[in-house]
């Protein structure tokens, strides 16, 4: 279980400060309860482990949080949307989730001579996510650009409210297909962990074969997604293909192209013999080598490397201001990856990958996930060398209401937070990678050209429903 | 570039694809609350292993251009205007289709006062393209059968 620790109204602002001068990181925090008895709770996280902290939140505004972490603003926004939290000192206090006429409840204001509005969305012009953006432009130059998404909002946390933990599950698979394993495994390991149930070393070991698939998958999706950015068709379509090869590696060992239903909670759900084990290493070995020959053609693609550099920069300093997470987060010179403490699953000697340099820009994303695949298809190799067992968990911790669990998506950190009633969910709340980066994302935006901005999105590549739940 | 050339060339001798019926529709897609799935799935019906276009079947920029209103997700009470605005866009005679099986209605959905429906509690449907997501394979094989009888 992970302890609650309460705190009066007061007291709140306080002791998140004093959390984060001590090293501490804010990881997420989630309204909860019903009227008469809201509650507002943070989770901060550092190397020596989590804490969540909470305070009552129905008698009066909350004191804000933003100014001492700025990637808490969008939290307070969806907290004040969807269960009527005040907060004192976050002004204007902006829409998020709710959707209303007026562009002023939730745009940015921006006047001067010459700007302008472009409205994009939410219905795209190619096969994307519906989402919409505002940018304030003068010219072709982006001067700041409003994401107003949640569109896509089908209010899965509270649906999944109610339900035994098995039930709940379906409602965290439900929110994004192409995170459909981190999100569930984060839910699985956040009932396990308010359960006091701890993997036994076979699902470590199944768990992690599931997620870094998942990673493989995604990273070949997006690198041919930023050479579509940049109309790039030839690497665009072998990419798309490499993608497509991934995916029916998952389907002939898993039975699914996006790997639903392979997380369950409390035990594994898969077993894989040592032929079928033997035949996904070698098809992967295969897929490895086709990746290699295929990046090192986009290496010398002189008409697509000269449009990357220095576009989108997302500087260090602003990366750990807005809480970005996962290569986003890395190629901006940021060094962590949830894999580096995972006891849940099996990353033993994961080494971070380096990238020789880390700008922050649109060819530091590419080149990060270029890096981070080889260690994917490493660790991959590493794990299929033995068949597969289910596994299970043991109850060797102390069991409670409240779990929380992290793991690294393809898109970076990923939380989900379980309040349990008994056998029953009262709380889900998924915090996902696109989630942290979205204002990150935002930001590197600004200052550039507004026919930069597909390839700036592409370079994050973050999902909208699992933003939009 | 010409490894890359020929690694899709590779691909597309060995998948034996054919040329197809000279005949076209045009589809455009909203997603009217998603998990990505469909989308996913619906993208890979363009990559070099199914290859829709070679059967006169292409996703079009604007409902103005299109003869397909391709649909995925539940509707969600945020989506349901955008819908409707690209539907009574498009040019008669039109077609609504309804891709995976949340837009059928039949998945996990949401939350009542978030979620709509399905499609057909909006707008009628005429191509049913069931599955969590619908395989590549089934997309076209769906998207084909209406092409015959188009």
């Amino acid at each position: 279980m992970t302890a609650i620790e309460h705190v009066a109204p007061p007291a709140w602002r306080e002791t998140v400060a004093r959390a984060l001068v001590e090293g501490q990181r804010f990881a997420g925090a989630w309204a909860g309860g019903r009227d008469g008895s809201l509650t507002w709770r943070a989770l901060l996280v550092s190397q020596h482990g989590q804490r969540v902290i909470s305070c009552p939140a129905s008698d009066g505004p909350v004191e804000s949080i933003i100014e001492l972490a700025e990637a808490a603003a969008w939290d307070e926004r969806e907290a004040h949307d969807l269960y009527g939290l005040e907060f004192s000192g976050h002004a204007p206090l902006r829409a998020l989730v709710a959707h209303t006429d007026d562009p002023a409840q939730w745009m940015t204001p921006v006047s001067g001579e010459g700007v302008h509005q472009v409205a994009v969305g939410p219905i795209h012009a190619g096969v994307i996510e519906s989402g919409h953006f505002r940018f304030h432009v003068v010219g072709e130059r982006i001067l700041a650009v409003d994401p107003r998404l949640f569109y896509k909002h089908r209010g899965l946390e509270r649906a999944a409210e109610g339900h035994d933990s098995d039930g709940a599950l379906l409602y965290a698979q439900r929110a994004c297909a192409a995170c459909a394993v981190a999100n569930t495994l984060a839910y699985a390991h956040a009932v396990e962990n308010a359960r006091g149930l701890k993997p036994d070393r076979e699902l470590r070991i199944a768990r992690t074969v599931l997620l870094e698939l998942e990673r493989l998958y995604n990273h070949l999706h997006d690198i041919g997604a930023i050479c579509a950015g940049v109309g790039f068709a030839p690497g665009s379509m072998a990419f798309a293909a490499l993608k497509d090869r991934a995916q029916q590696i998952n389907q002939r060992a898993f039975g699914h192209r996006f790997l639903f239903g392979t997380v369950r909670v409390g035990h594994g759900g898969l077993a894989l013999d040592a032929s079928s084990t033997d035949a996904a290493r070698r098809a992967l070995r295969e897929l490895h080598a086709d990746t290699a020959a295929a990046w090192r053609e986009l290496e010398f693609a002189g008409s697509m490397q000269a449009r990357l550099d220095g576009v989108g920069v997302l500087a260090l300093a602003d990366a750990q201001r807005l809480g970005a997470v996962g290569p986003a987060a890395r190629a901006a010179g940021i060094r962590e990856d949830v894999r580096m403490a995972s006891p849940r699953l099996a990353y033993d000697g994961f080494t971070l990958a380096s990238p020789p340099t880390a700008n922050g820009d649109v060819a530091s994303r590419l080149n990060m996930r270029a890096l981070e695949l080889e260690g994917t298809y490493e660790i991959l190799d590493d794990l299929l060398q033995q068949p597969l067992a289910p596994g299970a968990t043991a109850g060797v911790g102390t069991a409670g209401t409240l779990g929380v669990g992290i793991v690294e998506s393809p898109r970076g950190g990923t939380t989900c937070a379980v309040e349990l009633d008994r056998a029953r969910v009262a709380r889900l709340h998924l915090r996902t990678a696109s989630y942290a980066n979205w204002p990150a994302l935002a930001f590197a935006a600004a200052g550039n050209l507004l026919p930069d901005f597909p390839l700036i999105n592409k370079s994050f590549e973050l999902c909208y429903a699992c933003v939009d739940r | 570039m010409f490894i890359l050339l020929r690694q899709l060339a590779t691909i597309r001798r060995d998948a034996h694809l054919s040329r197809g019926r000279p005949r076209s529709l045009a589809l455009r897609h909203v997603d009217a609350g998603s998990c990505n799935g469909c989308e996913h799935e619906l993208g890979a019906v363009s990559n070099p292993f199914h290859d829709i276009q070679r059967h006169g079947l292409d996703i079009v920029a604007s409902p103005r251009h299109a003869d397909i209103l391709l649909v995925t997700g539940p509707v969600t009470t945020r989506m349901v205007g955008p819908l409707l605005t690209a539907y009574q866009a498009m040019p008669e005679p039109r077609v609504v289709a309804a891709l995976g099986d949340c837009a059928l209605g039949c998945n996990v959905l949401g939350d009542p006062t978030d979620v709509v429906g399905a499609l057909e509690d909006v707008l009628s449907v005429d191509i049913r393209i069931p599955g969590c997501p619908p395989t590549p394979d089934a997309i076209a094989e769906h998207l084909l059968a209406a092409l015959a009888r188009s």
